[in-house]
C-alpha cells in the first residue's frame, strides 16, 4: 500500500482504531503527532501487565504485518527509526533478535514497560516513568534535564492493527466490535484455566464466552481482568457482562491490556490479592513519594486486614488505596489504588467469614490459620 | 469571556511526583487547595489556584517540583 | 576620614559573615534527616531568602567602605578578580573569590526557573566553598586586635562548620533513604 500519511491517519480515524496496550488513545491522532514531529517509533512488546501475553502473541504469529505496521506509521522514513521493546530473555525478546529487528532489552520490573519508561531507556536512562510535562511525542527533557528525541510508544497489537487497517481497510475493521469500540481485539485468558491463550475477538462479546473457550476450573469464583492495575470480579459479575469499556466501567476497571485472570479456586483469594499486593510493593520505581510509600502502606494495611480482619482493617485498606490516584508520575499508583479497593468490595463476605472463623475456600470450620 | 471558558482554559498547578520531596511548603502557602499526607507529600484538592500565590509557591519550593500546565 | 572607613569595613564584614552563616546554616537544614516540614520549612525558606538581601546590604558597605578608605590599598578591579590587591593579595582574594561566588549564586537563584536545575544546583553548592573562603578571609584580616570581632567571627566558624557537619553526616530523609535503596536495584 503506498500513500501519504494523510492517507494512513484517514484510514486510521475512520476505523477508529485506539490503543490496544490501555490506554486507548486514538492511534490516528498519534501517528499524525508523531509524523509532525518526526518521532522514533518504540514497538511496546514487553506483556509488561501481569498475565498478560497478547505482544507475545503478535510477535510469534504475526510479526512480518507488524513490521509492516511500523514502517507504515514511520512513512519508511530512515531517521524516524523503529525499535521493538520487549523484556530481556524473554520469548519475544528472542524472536524479535532473531528476526534481526532494532530490540529495546527491557530489565524484568513491572514500571519498565510503561511508556515513559521505555522512552528513558531508549534514551540510554534507567528503564524508569518520567513525568510528562508535554506529551514526548513531541519531545521533552528527562529527569536530569537531558534531551530526549521525539519518540512515540504504541502497543503491539495496536501497530499490527495499522497494518491490518491499511491492507483491509476501515469498513472491515469496523465490521468488528461495536460502533464505540471498533475493531477486532486480542484477549488473554490465563489463570486456572485448561486452555489458557489469547483469543482475537472484539468489545461487544460476552464475558462468558471468552471464559467457556478457555475452559475455566470447576467451582471457580473469582477472576481479575486488567492485572494488577485491574480488578477483582467475582464469576457472576464476570459472566454476566460484555467485553466493553462501558460494562468494566461498572466495575470500577476497563478492557485495558485485555488480561482476565481466572483465579485458583483452591487457592483463598485473601492470600492471592496480598501476593498482587507484595510484588505491587516491590516494583515501585522510588521515584514519587505517595508511590514508593503510598504502595507498600497499602499492601501492609491489607496484610494486616488479611490476620486480623476488621472494620477499621477495611478503612485502613480503603484509605491507604484511595491516598494513590492521579499522585504519581506514571498509573502505576493508580492502578495499585483501583486493584485493591476492588477487592475490599469483591472479598468483603469473604473478610466476613474469615472474621467469624472460617475459609470460604477451605470450607473448613477449623480456625482460620494466620498466614 | 464566559466563566466556563476560563475555566477550561485556566492553567492548573501540578506537582512534578519526582521531583517533590515532601517539604510541604506548597501546603503552607496554598492552605485550603493543598494539604499533605501521612508522609509529607501533597495531596491537591484544587488544582486552580490564584496566579499570584501560585507564582510564589512555584518560586518557594525548594525542589523545584511545582509547574503550571493547561494539559487535560 | 581613612580610619573611621576602615573600622566601618571591618564592622560590615563582621555583620556580613555572621548573616551569610545564617544564610548557609538555614540552606543546609533544607536538607538531611530531621529537615523542617510544613510551616516550619515555609519560614525556613522565607528567612534563608530574606537573610541573603540583608547580607548584600553589609556586603556593599564592607567592599565599598574597604576599596573608600585610604588607609590600605584595595582598588576596585580587586573587588572583581581575585588575587590582584596590592594589599594582603591572598586574604583579600579569598574574600573576593567568595563575592563572586555569592553573585552567581544569587543570580542563578534570582532566574532558577530558567535555567536547567543542574546549573543552579552546581552553583548553588558553591556556597560551601564561599562561606570558608569569607571566613577565612574575615578572620585573618578583620579580627586581629578585636576580641569582641574575633570571637563573633569564631562563633559563626563553628555554628556553620556544625551545619556543614550536619548536612554531610546526618542520616538522610526517609525520602532520600528510600530513594536511594530502590535506585539500587535492576533499572537497566
Amino acid at each position: 500500500m503506498t500513500g501519504t500519511v494523510d492517507d494512513l491517519v484517514g484510514l486510521l480515524d475512520t476505523a477508529g482504531l485506539t490503543g490496544r496496550g490501555g490506554a486507548a488513545f486514538s492511534t490516528a491522532v498519534k501517528v499524525r503527532a508523531a509524523h509532525d514531529h518526526g518521532a522514533h517509533l518504540l514497538v511496546n512488546a514487553c506483556d509488561g501487565e501481569v498475565g498478560a501475553v497478547k505482544d507475545a502473541h503478535v510477535v510469534a504469529h504475526h510479526l512480518d504485518e507488524l513490521v509492516r505496521g511500523a514502517v507504515l506509521v514511520t512513512g519508511g522514513r530512515r531517521q524516524r527509526s523503529v525499535r521493538f521493546a520487549a523484556h530481556r530473555g524473554s520469548d519475544t525478546a528472542l524472536a524479535l533478535h532473531r528476526a534481526g529487528l532494532d530490540v529495546l532489552d527491557v530489565p524484568d520490573r513491572y514500571v519498565s514497560s510503561e511508556e515513559t519508561a521505555l522512552i528513558s531507556l531508549a534514551g540510554g536512562g534507567l528503564a524508569r516513568p518520567m513525568t510528562k510535562r508535554r506529551p514526548f511525542v513531541t519531545g521533552g527533557r528527562d529527569q536530569a534535564g537531558r534531551r530526549v528525541p521525539a519518540t512515540v510508544v504504541l502497543n503491539a497489537e495496536t501497530v499490527w492493527r495499522v497494518a491490518q487497517v491499511a491492507e483491509r481497510g476501515p469498513a472491515w475493521f469496523r465490521s468488528f466490535g461495536t460502533a464505540a469500540e471498533p475493531g477486532p481485539r486480542l484477549v488473554a485468558l490465563t489463570g486456572a484455566v485448561d486452555r489458557p491463550g489469547v483469543l482475537d475477538t472484539e468489545a461487544g462479546v460476552p464475558l462468558a464466552d471468552l471464559l467457556d473457550a478457555a475452559r475455566p476450573a470447576h467451582g471457580w469464583e473469582h477472576a481479575v481482568v486488567g492485572g494488577l492495575g485491574g480488578v477483582l470480579l467475582t464469576a457472576d459479575e464476570a459472566r454476566g457482562l460484555h467485553w466493553t469499556g462501558a460494562d468494566l466501567a461498572r466495575f470500577g476497571g476497563s478492557v485495558g491490556p485485555g488480561v482476565v485472570d481466572v483465579l485458583d479456586p483452591a487457592r483463598c483469594p485473601l492470600g492471592t490479592v496480598t501476593s498482587f499486593l507484595l510484588y505491587a510493593a516491590g516494583e515501585t520505581a522510588g521515584q514519587c513519594g505517595p508511590c514508593m510509600f503510598g504502595v507498600p502502606s497499602v499492601a501492609e494495611a491489607w496484610r494486616r486486614l488479611v490476620e486480623t480482619p476488621s472494620r477499621q482493617g477495611v478503612d485502613e485498606v480503603r484509605a491507604a488505596a484511595g491516598l494513590l490516584p492521579g499522585r504519581g508520575a506514571c498509573r502505576f499508583p493508580d492502578g495499585v489504588g483501583r486493584f485493591a479497593a476492588s477487592a475490599l468490595r469483591v472479598l468483603e463476605p469473604h473478610l466476613a467469614a474469615h472474621a467469624s472463623g472460617t475459609c470460604p475456600t477451605r470450607r473448613s470450620t477449623h480456625r482460620v490459620p494466620h498466614r | 469571556m464566559s466563566p466556563t471558558a476560563d475555566a477550561r482554559t485556566r492553567p492548573e498547578l501540578r506537582v512534578d511526583r519526582i521531583a517533590c520531596t515532601g517539604h510541604g511548603i506548597c501546603a503552607t502557602l496554598l492552605e485550603g487547595r493543598v494539604r499533605l499526607d501521612p508522609q509529607g507529600y501533597p495531596v491537591v484538592d484544587e488544582p486552580r489556584v490564584p496566579r499570584d500565590v501560585g507564582d510564589l509557591a512555584v518560586r518557594m519550593c525548594p525542589a523545584r517540583a511545582l509547574y503550571w500546565s493547561d494539559r487535560p | 576620614m581613612g580610619a573611621s572607613l576602615w573600622y566601618l569595613s571591618r564592622a560590615t564584614g563582621v555583620a556580613s559573615i555572621v548573616l551569610l552563616t545564617a544564610v548557609v546554616v538555614l540552606g543546609a537544614l533544607v536538607s538531611g534527616r530531621r529537615r523542617p516540614h510544613g510551616e516550619q520549612a515555609t519560614v525556613v525558606m522565607a528567612v534563608h531568602r530574606w537573610l541573603s538581601l540583608g547580607m548584600v546590604v553589609f556586603l556593599v558597605a564592607h567592599v565599598a567602605t574597604a576599596v573608600g578608605e585610604t588607609y590600605v590599598n584595595i582598588d576596585l578591579v580587586s573587588v572583581v578578580v581575585p588575587f590582584t590587591s596590592g594589599y594582603e593579595t591572598v586574604w583579600v582574594g579569598l574574600g573576593t573569590l567568595a563575592v563572586d561566588v555569592l553573585v552567581a549564586v544569587l543570580v542563578t537563584s534570582w532566574w532558577r526557573h530558567r535555567l536547567p536545575e543542574r546549573a543552579w544546583r552546581a552553583v548553588h553548592y558553591a556556597a560551601y566553598l564561599l562561606w570558608p573562603a569569607a571566613l577565612v578571609h574575615g578572620l585573618v584580616l578583620g579580627t586581629s586586635d578585636e576580641p569582641l570581632l574575633l570571637g563573633v567571627t569564631v562563633l559563626a566558624g563553628a555554628a556553620g562548620t556544625a551545619a556543614v557537619l550536619w548536612r554531610l553526616l546526618a542520616r538522610p530523609h526517609h525520602d532520600r533513604a528510600r530513594r536511594d535503596v530502590v535506585l539500587g536495584q535492576e533499572w537497566t
